[in-house]
């Protein structure tokens, strides 16, 4: 019987080629370094952004568009395959979803950057079809996925913000020429909310009840709660984006109640899953994790201060700033610095006869360790710099940000080149 | 012919047969099926091996075998394959002690 050498058998054939998941991971992190380029370049509107075309927001699309999505999306074709047991029909769609997504994102981030009208409405019109064509395959995948209730309820609510954000995406682009919308800053607003925390936030939440308990070793969340968490959730995104669309302070602030009731619940959840995990030792990446859910209740309560005009000049800001990048980015860093190193271990050669090689050997860990000092510090930086209103903090914190970015580029690209010497040995 | 049936703290079936030590996680919601097997190998209950019955491969699960010394191989299922619609068989091996 051979021991070791055999490995996985169906698992196996459902793995895509390395190249497939690795170039969405290796487009995020690229994509995350100009995020923070983007964010030194627009430094000086960076501390009272509201919106309007440039670098800040071209910063925000490449952090939730090429850093957030791609990720999502080179996950999604990896792991969902395996989940379901059902091998993608071909391998194509993932290619023309990948290259889609590029064609879209390019011309949109350099519409805004230059301000081009035109730019940003052929970018918003592609990346729409790669949302669209990301939405067909989420939902070919979630119809199988009978054993996960839980996340395959998250998933569909996610997939339903994710086709309403992408609309208003491109109506949006359409707006800055035409100028038919009664309201462009309600839409956007309705945008950044279904984007944040109905696409991206739920999709976090959801695929967390597996990959928490997964990480720490404990069991999953307890069904109820669970369910009663994502009640929660997608009753307070449908009341928060309605606010803004109907113009009502109110609303507006009963989603946002609702919201931390429902954080209240995903957190209570994660916490015991660690307190019960078999593992203790989490490591660097849980530092990560256990900070962005310390963002994720802050964002809420700064952004229904900021609603109030309670939470200084700049309290918009700061509530954005603490969703995309304290809460959202920090989270998928946490996640993604322990997935990429599994994912390339599924695809490394083992020597003949001998153990495959260890996690820890396909990752270094000083780029982490750089890279976590790094966000954080920018984390704090030009969070202060944005309460602050300073020039000085945000270049700063961004310059931080754009090290730590580097960092985690050199830790993806070292990953894939460990794994490709396991292959060539 | 199924022998003697051992008590767990999770739902799932751990029983020793005549071909050594089996845990059956079907049915359970990831990721409990690869916890209850990483608890039964990193316990006292099990010595050198054990027939893993899951319903999907449990691609989570081998980087922490790896990292705990043990070896994997799917064995053929109810309809001879490695890898059926709702099952799928896994021999663990220690290799290390």
């Amino acid at each position: 019987m051979t021991l070791a050498a055999t490995f996985l058998g169906g698992a196996k054939s459902r793995l895509l080629p390395l190249s497939i998941p690795f170039r969405f991971f290796a487009a995020a992190a690229g994509f995350h370094v100009l995020m923070w380029v983007a964010l030194l370049v627009g430094a000086s509107e960076l501390t009272s952004f509201r919106g309007g075309l440039g670098p800040v927001l071209a910063a925000v699309h490449l952090l939730t568009l090429g850093v957030l999505t791609a990720t999502a999306m080179g996950a999604a074709v990896q792991l969902l395959p395996v989940a379901t047991k059902r091998s993608l029909p071909a391998i194509w769609p993932v290619k023309l979803l990948f290259w889609l997504l590029l064609a879209g994102l390019l011309p949109l981030i350099g519409g805004m950057i230059v301000s081009s009208t035109k730019l940003l409405i052929a970018g918003s019109l592609v990346a729409f079809a790669a949302l669209a064509l990301f939405a067909a395959v989420l939902t070919e995948n979630l119809r199988r996925a009978g054993g996960l209730q839980i996340v395959a309820a998250y998933g569909w609510a996610a997939l339903v913000s994710l086709v309403v954000v992408a609309a208003i995406g491109v109506t949006l682009a359409v707006n800055y020429e035409r100028g038919f919308l009664p309201d462009h800053g309600a839409a956007a607003l309705v945008h950044l909310i279904l984007g944040g925390f109905g696409f991206m936030g739920l999709l976090a939440v959801g695929l967390s009840h597996v990959l928490i308990p997964m990480f720490t070793l404990s069991a999953a969340p307890d069904k109820r709660w669970a369910l009663l968490g994502f009640a929660l959730a997608v009753v307070a995104i449908s009341l928060a984006a309605a606010g803004p669309l109907v113009g009502s302070r109110p609303t507006l602030t009963a989603g946002t109640l609702v919201g931390l009731a429902a954080v209240g619940v995903h957190l209570a959840l994660m916490r015991r899953s660690l307190a019960t995990g078999m593992r203790k030792r989490l490591g660097l990446s849980f530092l990560l994790v256990r900070i962005a859910w310390v963002m994720l209740p802050m964002t809420l309560v700064v952004g229904l201060a900021a609603a109030y005009g309670a939470a200084g000049p700049n309290g918009a800001t700061l509530f954005g700033f603490l969703l995309f990048i304290g809460w959202l980015l920090t989270f998928l860093l946490g996640i993604l610095q322990r997935i990429v190193p599994f994912l390339a271990s599924m695809h490394a050669v083992r020597p003949q006869g001998g153990a495959p090689p260890a996690l820890s050997e396909l990752a270094a860990a000083w780029p982490l360790k750089l890279h976590a000092a790094c966000h954080l510090g920018a984390l704090a930086v030009v969070g202060t710099s944005i309460v602050m209103e300073s020039l000085l903090l945000a270049r700063v914190g961004a310059a931080a940000g754009l090290v730590g970015a580097l960092a985690f580029a050199w830790f993806t690209a070292d990953v894939l080149r460990r794994v490709l010497r396991t292959r060539r040995s | 012919m199924r022998h003697e049936s051992l008590p767990r703290d999770d739902a799932s079936r751990v029983w020793r047969d005549s071909d050594g030590l089996h845990i059956d996680v079907r049915g359970l919601e990831p990721p409990e099926p690869m916890v209850a097997i990483l608890r039964l190998i990193d316990g006292t209950v099990i010595k050198d091996a054990l027939v893993a019955h899951l319903d999907r491969d449990p691609i989570f699960l081998y980087p922490e075998l790896d990292d705990r010394g043990w070896a994997y191989e799917t064995l053929p299922s109810g309809c001879g394959e490695a890898d059926c619609e709702h099952t799928f068989t896994l021999l663990l091996r220690r290799m290390t002690s």
